[in-house]
């Protein structure tokens, strides 16, 4: 049996949290990109999804992951840097995403987000950083 | 259907009663993102104020690294959060683009914290602004 260390708890944690997030900034991207009337309909399930789901879930990352990276003394390495900055862009992206939610549910029509066709790249680059380590 | 409706009311939430007309009551609940934002550029600006007027002078003349290590992380998370509720009130159209700019700006001055703080409350309350004039 492998011992579980404080470490690899919150390396679960982060992945954990990572994954929940990401998947809410790919819905909200989903339900922003679909046409007037269905949108309508789902911004009121998406931003209750986002307040118990995605926010969460977010600020958990955020906190394990700072955690992580002040145990392992990484803040000085550049794939660090460059994966902080693609976290703060994909927290950005859906920061504005929830605002926009926020006005459909008020019935408010928005414009769609091009920053949202950042995302399924920022991911696959911040997945490559975290494993490789360059 | 009404026990399927039961079984995902944390997500759909209560079901509506009456008219979806904003009311007063609604229109009040819309601010809550300016309120959220007021009491995150307090945190930032306490986080800041401690960090660069306790943390670094104790780092570099009293040779107790500690307190940056500490606090430089939990700044660092109320820095990202502020940035987070600031881009939702811009995306629910809360803020104008130059607001948002604006108040950005001050997450790196000490102390601006405060009087963002003050603003949005002044904003939230409905009181008149002198900067939201210029």
């Amino acid at each position: 049996m492998i011992p579980i260390d404080a470490y690899t708890c919150l390396k679960a944690l982060h992945v954990a949290c990572a994954l929940l997030f990401v998947g809410g900034v790919v819905a909200s991207s989903l339900v922003l990109a679909t046409g007037r009337e269905a949108r309508a309909r789902v911004a009121p399930v998406q931003r209750r999804w986002d307040r118990l789901i995605t926010v969460p879930a977010m600020l958990g990352v955020w906190a394990f992951g700072i955690s992580l990276a002040t145990s392992g003394g990484w803040f000085t390495y550049g794939w660090l840097q460059a994966k902080l900055v693609l976290v703060v862009l994909l927290s950005a992206v859906h920061g504005l995403q929830s605002g926009q939610i926020r006005r459909l549910t008020a019935a408010t029509d928005v414009k769609p987000l091009r920053a949202a066709a950042l995302v399924i790249p920022s991911v696959i680059a911040i997945a490559i950083l975290a494993v490789l380590k360059p | 259907m009404s026990t399927d409706r039961w079984r995902n009311e944390w997500l759909y939430g209560p079901e509506p009663i009456g008219s979806v007309v904003p009311t007063v009551e609604s229109e009040q609940a819309d601010l809550k993102p300016l309120q959220w934002l007021g009491i995150a550029a307090i945190a930032e600006a306490t986080t800041l104020l401690l960090l660069v007027g306790v943390a670094v002078p104790l780092k570099h003349l009293g040779d107790w690294p500690l307190a940056v290590r500490v606090l430089g992380p939990v700044h660092g998370f109320t820095f990202v959060a502020y940035l987070w509720l600031l881009l939702r009130s811009l995306g629910a159209g809360l803020l104008s683009r130059s607001e948002a700019a604006r108040l950005a700006a001050s997450a790196f001055v000490p102390v601006a914290g405060y009087l963002t703080a003050r603003f949005l409350t002044r904003r939230v309350s409905g009181r008149p602004d002198r900067g939201s004039a210029r």
